[in-house]
C-alpha cells in the first residue's frame, strides 16, 4: 500500500512537462498489453460470431470489387493498361492491400465511437483500443492472405524472394491509415462530419491510387497519382511481392519516414485531446 | 478546483475543438474565465480525503456530483486548480460499460476487468470469487444479451468491486438489482471499508449515506456547501430541502404561475396525530396530509388527485390517491378550506419525495395544480431494510 502512485490532474497542458509526458506515454504503452489482447479477442469474437459466413467477410469486399472491375474491363466498359499479372489477380491483390488500408483508417474512428460509453465512464489506457485495432487489421489481413495464396496458385503467379520484406511495407501502410484515424478520432467524437466525410475521402483516394488500375505513366493524372503518398506504399508492397526490378524505393522511404514521425505526433494529439472530447460529448 | 460546462451544444463542440487546439500547442487555455453560454459546474471546491475515509456526496440533480467524480477519476481535466489522487481508482459508475452483448458472461468478465486495470493473471485468480458473488454460474456461458438488466448489473458490480481498488467511486449504482443483491452489495462495501478502502459515494438516499459514510459533502449548484460529519451535513441538506418546499408552495402568490381559475391551492403540509403541523412526516406514525385551498365559490364535486414519487431513485411513483376512486365526494365553500388525507400510519420509507397535486371540477376541468412539492420523510427507528412500513403487532400463543 505504500507504493501507491500519486497522480496529479491540473488544468495545465501536459506539454508543459514533455519528458514526463513521453515517459508516461511509453509506460502506458507497455502496461496496456493485457488490456489490448482482451479487447482484440473481444472485437474479433464479437465481429464474426454473429454471422454465418464469418471470416469470409474479410475476403468478400475484395472479391466483389475484383469481379466488378474484371467484368467491366472484359466488356471494354472501362479499359486499363496491361498489368504485369492477369488483371483479375491484380485487382484482388490490390484490393486486399487497399481494404487493409481502409480498415486501418476506419479502425480508430470506429472503435472510439463504439466505446463511447466506456470512454465516458472509465479512465483506462485508451491506447489499448487503438493497438487492438492495429492488430485486428493484421488479423483480418491474414485471412485475406490465405485467399491471396489461392489466387496466386490458380493464376500460376510466381512471387519474388523479396516477399519476406513485404510485411514491413504493409506495416507502413497500416500505420499510415492508423495515424489518419488517430488524428481524426477525438474530433469524430465531437463532430459527426468526420465520419460522414471519411467515406467520401476514402472513395476519392481509391481513384487516385493505383489499385484497380496499374500506375499510369503519362499525363496529369499520372502526376496526381504520383503525388499521392499512398501510391508509393501500395506500389512498394506489390513490387516486393512480384519482383522489385527497376522500382525506385526512394518515395516509399520518404513516406515511411514521415509516417513514423506523424504516428508519434498523432498519438500525442490523441492523448492530449481525448479528455476534452470526452468532456464535451457525454454526461 | 473549478470546472465549467457549456449549455449550448454547438458552442460546446466548438469550445471543445478550441481547447484541444490550445492543449496541443501547449498554449494556456485561459480556462479560469467563462466564455459565452458557459457556467461553473464546480466552483471553488476544495477538500481533502484521507485513506480509508468514506465520503457521501449529496446534492440535488445537476449539483456537480458526477462531474466531481469524473474529475477525480481523471476522465476530464479541471479548468482551474489541482486534483491529487493517490492510489488506484475504480469507478462503480457504469456497471458493465464495455459489455459486449454477443459475448458470453465469462468473456465479458475478462474484458471488463481488464478495462478496469487488472492483469490477466489477477483476473484469473479472482474469477471464481466474481462469479460466486454475482450468482450467475448457470448463465456464465450465455451471451450477455440474454441476461436481464438486473443480471447484467450484478455481473458489472461484481467485476468492479473485485478489482479491489484503493479508491472506489460509487455513483447511484446501488439502486440496481433486487433487494437481496443490493443488501449483499452493502455488506461487501462494509467489508471493503474495513480493508481501508476509500469511498466517495453519490446517493440521493439519505439512509444509505448515513449507514456507510463517515464524512458528508454537500454540493449545491457547483458550490461546496458543507463538508463534515455525515449527520450534520445531512441535516443541513434536509434543512435546505424543506426551505425549498415552502418556496415551491408559496410560488402561487410569489412567482408568476400559470393560472387555471380563481380557485387556488394555497398550501400543502403534513400534520401529526394531534393536528400540529410538522415539517418531516415520520415513517410508521399516524398523521394527515392536508391541502389548503382558497375557493372563489362553492363547489360540490371536486376531484383531487395526489401522486407521490420517490425523488431519490428514478422518480418511481410510490403512491397515488384519487378521491373519485375512493368514492368520496368533496365539496368546498367559498373561502379557505382544508382537504385532509388521514393515514393511520405513514407507509413511506425515510427519504426524499415529490408530490404532485391536481384539483379538478367534475373530473375534467382543472382548477389548480402544484407540480412538485418536495418533502422529506424521517424515521425514528431503522426502516431501511423494508421497502415500506408495515403496521404490525407481535403475538405469541400456545395451542
Amino acid at each position: 500500500m505504500n507504493t501507491m502512485e500519486e497522480v496529479v490532474y491540473t488544468s495545465k497542458s501536459e506539454l508543459k512537462h514533455p519528458l514526463k509526458l513521453i515517459r508516461n506515454m511509453f509506460s502506458d504503452l507497455l502496461s496496456c498489453r493485457d488490456l489490448t489482447m482482451s479487447l482484440l479477442m473481444r472485437d474479433i469474437n464479437a465481429k464474426y460470431r454473429q454471422s454465418v459466413l464469418g471470416y469470409l467477410w474479410a475476403c468478400l469486399p475484395a472479391l466483389v470489387t475484383a469481379l466488378t472491375f474484371t467484368l467491366a474491363n472484359r466488356s471494354k466498359t472501362i479499359t486499363f493498361e496491361a498489368t504485369d499479372i492477369p488483371y483479375p489477380a491484380f485487382v484482388i491483390f490490390s484490393m486486399v492491400i487497399w481494404q487493409t488500408f481502409v480498415e486501418s483508417i476506419n479502425g480508430p474512428v470506429q472503435t472510439i465511437a463504439d466505446s463511447k460509453v466506456m470512454l465516458a465512464k472509465i479512465n483506462f489506457k485508451r491506447e489499448a483500443l487503438i493497438i487492438a485495432k492495429f492488430l485486428e487489421v493484421w488479423f483480418s489481413f491474414f485471412i485475406k492472405a490465405i485467399m491471396l495464396v489461392a489466387v496466386f496458385i490458380y493464376f500460376n503467379i510466381h512471387v519474388h524472394w523479396t516477399i519476406i520484406l513485404a510485411p514491413i511495407a504493409l506495416s507502413m501502410l497500416i500505420l499510415l491509415g492508423i495515424l489518419i484515424g488517430l488524428f481524426l478520432s477525438p474530433f469524430s467524437l465531437l463532430y459527426k462530419d468526420i465520419s460522414y466525410g471519411l467515406s467520401i475521402f476514402i472513395n476519392f483516394f481509391l481513384f487516385v491510387t493505383p489499385v484497380i488500375f496499374p500506375k499510369p505513366t503519362t499525363g496529369t493524372f499520372a502526376t496526381i497519382v504520383n503525388w499521392n503518398p499512398i501510391t508509393h506504399v501500395v506500389e512498394a508492397i506489390r513490387k516486393l511481392v512480384l519482383g522489385p526490378e527497376g522500382f525506385d524505393f526512394t518515395p516509399f522511404f520518404v513516406t515511411s519516414g514521415v509516417t513514423l514521425c506523424l504516428v508519434f505526433i498523432a498519438w500525442l494529439t490523441f492523448r492530449l485531446a481525448m479528455p476534452f472530447a470526452i468532456e464535451r460529448v457525454t454526461s | 478546483m473549478n470546472k465549467k460546462f457549456c449549455d449550448d451544444l454547438r458552442r460546446s463542440l466548438l469550445y471543445g475543438v478550441k481547447d484541444i487546439g490550445r492543449e496541443i500547442v501547449g498554449a494556456g487555455r485561459k480556462s479560469d474565465r467563462l466564455r459565452k453560454s458557459e457556467f461553473w459546474a464546480l466552483h471553488d471546491i476544495s477538500f481533502s480525503i484521507s485513506q480509508g475515509q468514506s465520503v457521501g456526496l449529496i446534492g440535488s440533480n445537476g449539483a456537480g456530483k458526477s462531474t466531481l467524480l469524473r474529475i477525480i477519476s481523471g476522465l476530464i481535466k479541471p479548468d482551474a486548480g489541482t486534483v491529487k489522487v493517490k492510489g488506484r481508482v475504480a469507478p462503480l459508475i457504469a456497471l458493465g460499460a464495455g459489455f459486449n452483448p454477443i459475448l458470453t458472461g465469462r468473456e465479458n468478465v475478462f474484458v471488463n476487468m481488464a478495462i478496469l486495470g487488472l492483469k490477466k493473471e489477477e483476473i484469473k485468480k479472482k474469477f471464481d470469487e466474481v462469479i460466486d458473488f454475482s450468482e450467475l454460474e448457470h448463465a456464465l456461458d450465455m451471451p450477455v444479451q440474454t441476461y436481464s438488466s438486473g443480471m447484467a448489473a450484478r455481473l458489472g458490480f461484481s467485476c468492479a468491486i473485485f478489482t479491489h481498488p484503493e479508491i472506489l467511486l460509487i455513483d447511484e449504482v446501488l439502486a440496481v438489482g433486487d433487494l437481496r443483491f443490493r443488501a449483499k452489495c452493502y455488506r461487501k462495501l462494509a467489508e471493503l471499508k474495513k480493508l481501508n478502502t476509500t469511498f466517495i459515494m453519490v446517493s440521493h438516499s439519505p439512509q444509505s449515506i448515513l449507514s456507510i459514510c463517515d464524512v458528508g459533502m454537500y454540493l449545491k449548484k457547483g458550490q461546496l456547501m458543507g463538508f463534515g460529519a455525515t449527520t450534520d451535513i445531512m441535516n443541513q441538506y434536509e434543512a435546505d430541502l424543506s426551505k425549498l418546499d415552502l418556496r415551491l408552495v408559496n410560488s402561487a402568490d410569489g412567482k408568476p404561475k400559470e393560472k387555471y381559475s380563481n380557485f387556488k391551492i394555497e398550501k400543502i403540509f403534513f400534520e401529526d396525530a394531534e393536528h400540529a403541523e410538522v415539517v418531516y412526516p415520520s415513517t410508521g406514525r399516524p398523521g394527515n396530509l392536508t391541502v389548503s385551498v382558497e375557493s372563489d365559490k362553492e363547489y360540490d364535486n371536486l376531484n383531487i388527485q395526489i401522486a407521490i414519487s420517490d425523488a431519490s431513485l428514478y422518480g418511481e411513483r410510490t403512491l397515488f390517491f384519487n378521491n373519485a376512486i375512493d368514492d368520496f365526494t368533496i365539496s368546498v365553500k367559498k373561502g379557505f378550506n382544508r382537504i385532509s388525507l388521514r393515514f393511520p400510519y405513514l407507509g413511506l420509507n425515510p427519504g426524499l419525495y415529490t408530490l404532485k397535486v391536481s384539483i379538478y371540477q367534475d373530473e375534467l376541468h382543472l382548477l389548480d395544480t402544484i407540480e412538485a412539492f418536495n418533502f422529506v420523510v424521517k424515521s425514528d427507528f431503522p426502516a431501511r431494510q423494508s421497502l415500506f412500513f408495515q403496521s404490525r403487532e407481535w403475538l405469541v400463543s400456545q395451542k
